[in-house]
C-alpha cells in the first residue's frame, strides 16, 4: 500500500509509443493499462511498484483490432469490451469472443486490456487459451540503437511460470496476431468456477481445429489452470488430429487429458477437481464441435 | 383500492401493507449519504492494527521505539497498555494482546497524523515471537494433551448448554426408524459493505463519543467501557449511516477500544477503519459447528425424539459465537413436534478466527441439520415429505418442550400454499424416477422449513424499547426511538406506523434515533425483533399523542373525542370523514392556549415474554413464527454446479406492515443464505484465513439470484403491531436445507458439511456413479458421449 507508493517518483503517460519505450529502457517501470490485475497485487503486497508509473491508454495505435487482412491484429490495450464486441472477429475467432463474454464483469471488462491480461500469466487468465488455439503471437517492442525494434514470440513461448513471462524489462506487448483461420475452422470455449459472474477460471478449455469430412485437422487445445501456465494439450491433439471425429475418438482424447494437465490443490479447488474439469469440457466441446 | 376509498370518504385508507420506501433511499442510491467510513473531524488521527499473522504464539519482545521516534506518529500502544482491562462475555478479550491466540490478534496500535505514517510506523514495530503449538479443531482442543489457549479456562472449555425432555431411552425404543448424522456447518462472514469503522474523541471531562457501527448502541456502553476501564455512563454512542451489519455489530470488537485508547492518549479524535483483507480476517464470523443429530419416529411417520450432540468451535475468544446454542435447542426441540429432545452443546476454544452473532443465529445451523433429517425419515416411511410435515407440524395453541408457546402458529398454511404454488408434490415423484436416467443436467425440488422466534428474544434482563414522540406546531412529527436503522428498514416503517395512526404524510416524519445520550433504551437490532418491538413502541407512543390530541380538538369543536380521528392532516368526523380541523391548527391551538400543552409523549414497550433462564424452559419470545422454502434446482452432474431456477417462499409474517421492506429482507436474506448454501467458505488452515478477498471468497451476486414466488401468511399476531410479526432471519435460515433436499431429489446425494460447491456435488455425484476402485472412467461421463 503506502510503503510501495513512496517508490514511485514519475508517472508518465505518453501519447506516442517511442516515447513509451524509451521510458522502459531502463528496466524500471511499471506498465499500467486497465490495472484490474496491478490494483489488487499491489494492494496486496504481491508486486511492487517501480520507479515509472507508465500509463499506456494515452498511445496513439495500441488499441484496435485489425480483421481487415489474412493476419489479424489485436492492439495491446484493446479492452475486453472491444473485444466483446468487435462482430468481425466474432465471425473469425468465436472461441474468442466467448472467452470475452465470461470475462470477469462488466466493469473489468471496460478497463481491461488483452495485452495486460498475457502479460499478467495467470494459468487462469481468460484471453490464453483461445489465442493459444488460434495460434497467436504477441509482438514485444523495445528501444534500441535509437530506434523501435519489434520482435514475435509465439504465444506458447511467451509465458514461464506464475506471473512470468519472456518478456525483458525493457520491452512493451504492443499487440497480439495471429492468421485468419482457414475455411472450415471451428473453435470452441469452456470454463467454470464456483459461481458464474466475476468468476477467476476454475479450469478452462480452449478447442480450435479444422473440420472436414467428419475429420479433424490442425488441431490446437489449450487448457486454463491446470499448469503453471496456460498450455497447449499435446497428448489430446495427438489423439485428434487426422481421426474421426466419433466417440472413440472423444474418449481418446478424454483419456489423454491427464498427460497433459498437471492441476494442483489450492484455494480454488483440489487437483482431483481439476482433472475431472478437464475431461468434462474437452469432451463437452469436441461432443458439440461433433454435433453441428 | 383507491377508487373505492374516493368514493366512500367514511372507509379509512390505510398504510398497513402498502409499499412505502426507505427514506434514506434517494440519499443512498445517489451516493449523498454520508457513510462513517465517510466521516473526517477536524485534528483526527487515523488508528491502524498491527496484526499478529500467526496463530498462536508467546510474544518474547516488542520494541516500538523507532515508530513512536517517527514524525507524525502521535501514540503507539501495546498489551502492557491495557493489562487487565478485560472485556467480552466471559472477559476473555482485551483490545491489545499479551499472547497471540489467533492470526488476527491485535499486538500494537498506532494513531498518526495519515494513514502512510501509520502503517509505516507499523512496519517500525519489531515483535519476536516464539511460535507455539496451534489448536485448529473443537475436537482437537478437547483433547487431553491439547496446547492450552487460555489459562483461566483449562481443557480449552468455553461455554456449555444442555436441555433435556421427556424419556429419551423410551422414546427411542418406540422408533421405528432413525436418522443418525454428523453434519458441520462451516465459516462465513458477514461482508457488509461498509467495513469495520470506529471514530472515538475523549472531551477533558474523561466523557468519550463513540461514532460506531453498533447495532446495539445502549449495552454497548456496558461492554465497551470495561475494555477502557472507565464508567458506562461516561460514553456517548453516535451511529452515523452504516453500510450494513447483519449482527456482525452486536458486540464490542478490539478495533473500537483500541481507537478509544488511542483518541485518549492523544487527546484526539482517532479514527480506526478495516481495509478489506482486515475486514475478512478481523471481523467475527457465522458459528461453525459439528452436529451430531439423531431424530426418530415411527414406521407411519410420526416424530418420537430428537438429540442434537454440537460441539462449538469457539475459536480464540468469546462473543456471541458460542452462545448459539440458545437458539439451536429451540430448533432442535421445537422444529415440528418433537415430544422428547436431548440437547447439548459444548464450546472449545480454538486458534480459528472467532465468531459473533450473524442472521440467523444459530438456526442456520440447526435447521441445515433438522430439515435435512426430515427429508430423509419422510424418505424411509415412504411417504411424501410434504405430508410427512403435516402429520408432524403443530396447530395454533401448542405448546414446545421448552415452553415456546405458539399462539399464531401458520406452518400447515406455509406449507401447503409453498407446495401447491410450486406443484411440489408432483415434481418431486418425477424428478425422482428421473434420478438415475441417463442425461447430464439433473432437476431436483426440495422442501425445507424451520421456526424462529418472531417477537425478540428476552435473553436480557428487558427486551423492551423507549420511544420518545413529539409534534411541533406545524403537525410536523419526531419521533426519538432506541430502534438502531443499520439497513433493514426499521425507519420505513416507523415512519409508516406514525402516518397511520397520526393521519400525516409520510415526509412529515422525522426519525431521531442514532445518539445515546438523545434517544432511550433498545436492547438492540436483533432476534428478528426491530418491526415488532419499535413497531409496538412506536404505535403506542403515536397513540397517546392521538388521544392528547383528540381530546384536545374535541374541546375545541365541542364534539366528543371517541367521535373524531385523525386523517390525512386533519381532525375528521368518524362517522362521515368529514374534515372539522386542520390537525396543525389544532396543535398551534393547544400550544398557544390559556393552559398550554404541548404533544410530547413517552413509552417504553416491554413484550409480554419471559426471560431465557438458565433452565431455557420459558416463553422466551412473545411471537414465532415459521417459513417454507420449496427450491427448484438443475444440477450440471458432471461439474457439480447447482444452479437455483426458482425459489417458492411461504412465511408467516403475521402482517405485512411494509410491503416493500418485507420483500427486501427476504430477498437479501435469501442472497445471504444462497451464499452459505451454495459458496461462501472461509478457507481457514492451521488457523490463518486462506481467501481474505472476494476474488476467492465467493458471495452471490445478482446473476445468481433466482426468480422469487412469495407468498406472506397473514396469522395476525395478537401481540405485534397490527398483528405482525418479525420476519428477517427466516429467509437466511431456510434456503440452504430446501436446496440440499432438492439436490438429493435431483441426485441421490446428500452434502454434510455447506457449502455444496461445484466441487464437492461433483465429487459427490462421481463417488456414487463410479463404484469403488473402478478406475478413471466415469459412467455418467462415457454415457454422455453418445
Amino acid at each position: 500500500m503506502s510503503e510501495t507508493s513512496e517508490k514511485i517518483s514519475a508517472y508518465l503517460a505518453p501519447r506516442r509509443l517511442d516515447e513509451a519505450l524509451q521510458a522502459m529502457a531502463d528496466g524500471d517501470a511499471t506498465v499500467f493499462c486497465g490495472g484490474t490485475d496491478l490494483a489488487p497485487q499491489t494492494e496486496s503486497g504481491a508486486r511492487q511498484y517501480q520507479a515509472k508509473l507508465l500509463n499506456l491508454r494515452r498511445i496513439e495505435g495500441l488499441c484496435g483490432i485489425d480483421t481487415g487482412g489474412g493476419e489479424i491484429r489485436i492492439g495491446a490495450a484493446t479492452t475486453i469490451s472491444d473485444l466483446r464486441r468487435n462482430a468481425p472477429l466474432a465471425a473469425i475467432a468465436p472461441a474468442l469472443v466467448e472467452a470475452a463474454e465470461h470475462f470477469a464483469s462488466e466493469q473489468i471488462r471496460n478497463a481491461a486490456s488483452v495485452g495486460g491480461n498475457l502479460c499478467n500469466a495467470s494459468p487462469a487468465g481468460d484471453m490464453s487459451p483461445p489465442l493459444l488455439v488460434l495460434g497467436a503471437a504477441v509482438e514485444l517492442a523495445c528501444w534500441r540503437d535509437r530506434a523501435v525494434q519489434v520482435r514475435r514470440v509465439p504465444l506458447e513461448a511467451f509465458f514461464v511460470s506464475p506471473g512470468k513471462t519472456v518478456r525483458r524489462p525493457e520491452e512493451l506487448l504492443t499487440a497480439v496476431v495471429f492468421e485468419r483461420p482457414a475455411d472450415g475452422f471451428v473453435s470452441r470455449f469452456r470454463k467454470s468456477g464456483p459461481r458464474p459472474a466475476l468468476e477467476i477460471s476454475t479450469v478452462s478449455v480452449a478447442l480450435g481445429a479444422r473440420i472436414a469430412d467428419g475429420r479433424l485437422s490442425g488441431v490446437r487445445v489449450a487448457l486454463g489452470s491446470v499448469a503453471p501456465t496456460p498450455l497447449r494439450a499435446r497428448h489430446v491433439e495427438a489423439a485428434l488430429e487426422g481421426r474421426p471425429l466419433d466417440a472413440t475418438t472423444i474418449a481418446a482424447a478424454v483419456a489423454a487429458t491427464a498427460d497433459d494437465a498437471r492441476p494442483i490443490d489450492d484455494v480454488r479447488a483440489s487437483a482431483w477437481y481439476r482433472g475431472h474439469l478437464v475431461r468434462v469440457f474437452v469432451e463437452e466441446v469436441l461432443n458439440d464441435v461433433r454435433r453441428d | 383500492m383507491q377508487e373505492t376509498a374516493t368514493a366512500s370518504p367514511t372507509v379509512k385508507e390505510t398504510l398497513i401493507g402498502q409499499r412505502v420506501r426507505k427514506p434514506d433511499a434517494p440519499d443512498k442510491a445517489t451516493g449523498k449519504t454520508r457513510y462513517i467510513n465517510d466521516m473526517v473531524l477536524p485534528q483526527m488521527l487515523i488508528g491502524k492494527v498491527l496484526f499478529a499473522g500467526r496463530p498462536h504464539a508467546r510474544i518474547v519482545r516488542i520494541d516500538t521505539g523507532a515508530a513512536q521516534k517517527l514524525p507524525g506518529v502521535h501514540a503507539v500502544l501495546t498489551g502492557k497498555d491495557v493489562a487487565e482491562l478485560r472485556f467480552g462475555f466471559v472477559r476473555d478479550n482485551v483490545a491489545l494482546k499479551d499472547k497471540v491466540r489467533c492470526e488476527h490478534d491485535e499486538i500494537a496500535a498506532v494513531a498518526a497524523e495519515t494513514e502512510e505514517i501509520a502503517c509505516r510506523a507499523l512496519e517500525l514495530i519489531e515483535v519476536e515471537y516464539e511460535d507455539l503449538p496451534g489448536v485448529f479443531s473443537p475436537e482437537a482442543g478437547a483433547r487431553e494433551d491439547a496446547p492450552q489457549i487460555h489459562d483461566r479456562f483449562p481443557g480449552n472449555k468455553s461455554l456449555a448448554f444442555e436441555f433435556r425432555h421427556g424419556d429419551l431411552a423410551a422414546a427411542e425404543a418406540a422408533s421405528e426408524l432413525i436418522v443418525d448424522n454428523v453434519f458441520r456447518p462451516h465459516h462465513v462472514t458477514h461482508c457488509c459493505m461498509g467495513t469495520s469503522c470506529a471514530i472515538a474523541d475523549f472531551d477533558h471531562n474523561g466523557k468519550l463519543t463513540i461514532w460506531t457501527q453498533t447495532q446495539y448502541p445502549y449495552n454497548y456502553k456496558m461492554d465497551l467501557a470495561p475494555a477502557l476501564g472507565i464508567h458506562p455512563g461516561d460514553i456517548r454512542v453516535i451511529q452515523p449511516p452504516v453500510g450494513g451489519a447483519f449482527g456482525s455489530k452486536l458486540d464490542v470488537y478490539p478495533y473500537e477500544p483500541i481507537a478509544a485508547l488511542l483518541a485518549r492518549k492523544t487527546g484526539r479524535p482517532v479514527k480506526v477503519m478495516y481495509s478489506r483483507e482486515e475486514e475478512f480476517k478481523a471481523s467475527p464470523t457465522r458459528q461453525a459447528a459439528i452436529i451430531h443429530m439423531r431424530t426418530g419416529c415411527t414406521r407411519d411417520g410420526v416424530l418420537t425424539f430428537r438429540t442434537a450432540d454440537v460441539l462449538l468451535d469457539n475459536g480464540a475468544y468469546t462473543s456471541w459465537g458460542p452462545t448459539i446454542p440458545v437458539i439451536m435447542m429451540r430448533t432442535t426441540s421445537g422444529h415440528y413436534r418433537v415430544p422428547v429432545v436431548d440437547f447439548k452443546a459444548q464450546a472449545i476454544y480454538t486458534n480459528n478466527p472467532y465468531a459473533g452473532s450473524f442472521r440467523g443465529y444459530g438456526n442456520v445451523q440447526t435447521t441445515w441439520a433438522t430439515a435435512q433429517q426430515m427429508d430423509m425419515l419422510a424418505e424411509m416411511v415412504d411417504i411424501d415429505p410434504l405430508e410427512f410435515h403435516l402429520k408432524n407440524a403443530q396447530r395454533s395453541g401448542e405448546v414446545t418442550p421448552q415452553r415456546s408457546f405458539l399462539r399464531e402458529c401458520a406452518l400447515v398454511e406455509c406449507l401447503e400454499t409453498a407446495a401447491t404454488a410450486s406443484d411440489y408434490s408432483r415434481k418431486r415423484k418425477e424428478y425422482a424416477a428421473l434420478r438415475d436416467a441417463p442425461g447430464r443436467y439433473k432437476k431436483g425440488i426440495g422442501l425445507a422449513s424451520s421456526i424462529h422466534n418472531a417477537g425478540g428474544a428476552k435473553i436480557h434482563k428487558s427486551d423492551g424499547i423507549g420511544t420518545i414522540l413529539k409534534m411541533d406546531d406545524y403537525a410536523r412529527v419526531t419521533v426519538i426511538t432506541g430502534a438502531s436503522e443499520i439497513g433493514q428498514g426499521i425507519d420505513a416503517v416507523i415512519t409508516l406506523i406514525v402516518a397511520e395512526e397520526l393521519g400525516v404524510p409520510l415526509e412529515h416524519v422525522t426519525l431521531v434515533n442514532n445518539d445515546s445520550d438523545v434517544a432511550p433504551w433498545d436492547v438492540g437490532v436483533h432476534a428478528s425483533r426491530t418491526t415488532f418491538i419499535a413497531g409496538n413502541g412506536t404505535r403506542r407512543a403515536a397513540r397517546k399523542a392521538k388521544a392528547q390530541i383528540l381530546n384536545a380538538a374535541a374541546k375545541m369543536l365541542e364534539e366528543s373525542p371517541e367521535d373524531l380521528d385523525l386523517r390525512a392532516g386533519s381532525v375528521v368526523r368518524n362517522t362521515d370523514g368529514a374534515a372539522l380541523i386542520k390537525l396543525e391548527r389544532v396543535l398551534r391551538q393547544m400550544h398557544f392556549q390559556a393552559e398550554p400543552e404541548l404533544v410530547m409523549v413517552t413509552d417504553y414497550y416491554e413484550p409480554k415474554s419471559e426471560p431465557e433462564g438458565a433452565a431455557h424452559v420459558s416463553d422466551h419470545s412473545a411471537a414465532y413464527s415459521h417459513a417454507v422454502h420449496i427450491a427448484e434446482i438443475t444440477v450440471d452432474t458432471l461439474t457439480g454446479e447447482i444452479k437455483v431456477d426458482k425459489v417458492t417462499v411461504a412465511q408467516d409474517v403475521g402482517r405485512v406492515i411494509n410491503r416493500m421492506g418485507l420483500e427486501g429482507q427476504i430477498e437479501g436474506g435469501l442472497a445471504i443464505g444462497l451464499g452459505y448454501a451454495l459458496s461462501e467458505d472461509m478457507r481457514i488452515e492451521n488457523g490463518m484465513l486462506k481467501n481474505a478477498c472476494f476474488r476467492d471468497y465467493k458471495l452471490i451476486t445478482a446473476p445468481e439470484m433466482p426468480p422469487l414466488d412469495l407468498h406472506f401468511i397473514e396469522s395476525h399476531c395478537a401481540e405485534g403491531p397490527y398483528g405482525a410479526k418479525g420476519i428477517s432471519e427466516l429467509p437466511t435460515i431456510v434456503i440452504a436445507p430446501a436446496i440440499a433436499n432438492a439436490l438429493y431429489n435431483a441426485t441421490g446425494v446428500r452434502i454434510f458439511d455447506p457449502p455444496m460447491s461445484p466441487e464437492k456435488v461433483a465429487r459427490a455425484i462421481f463417488e456414487r456413479c463410479a463404484p469403488a476402485g473402478s478406475g478413471a472412467v466415469e459412467p455418467r461421463l462415457a454415457g454422455t458421449a453418445a
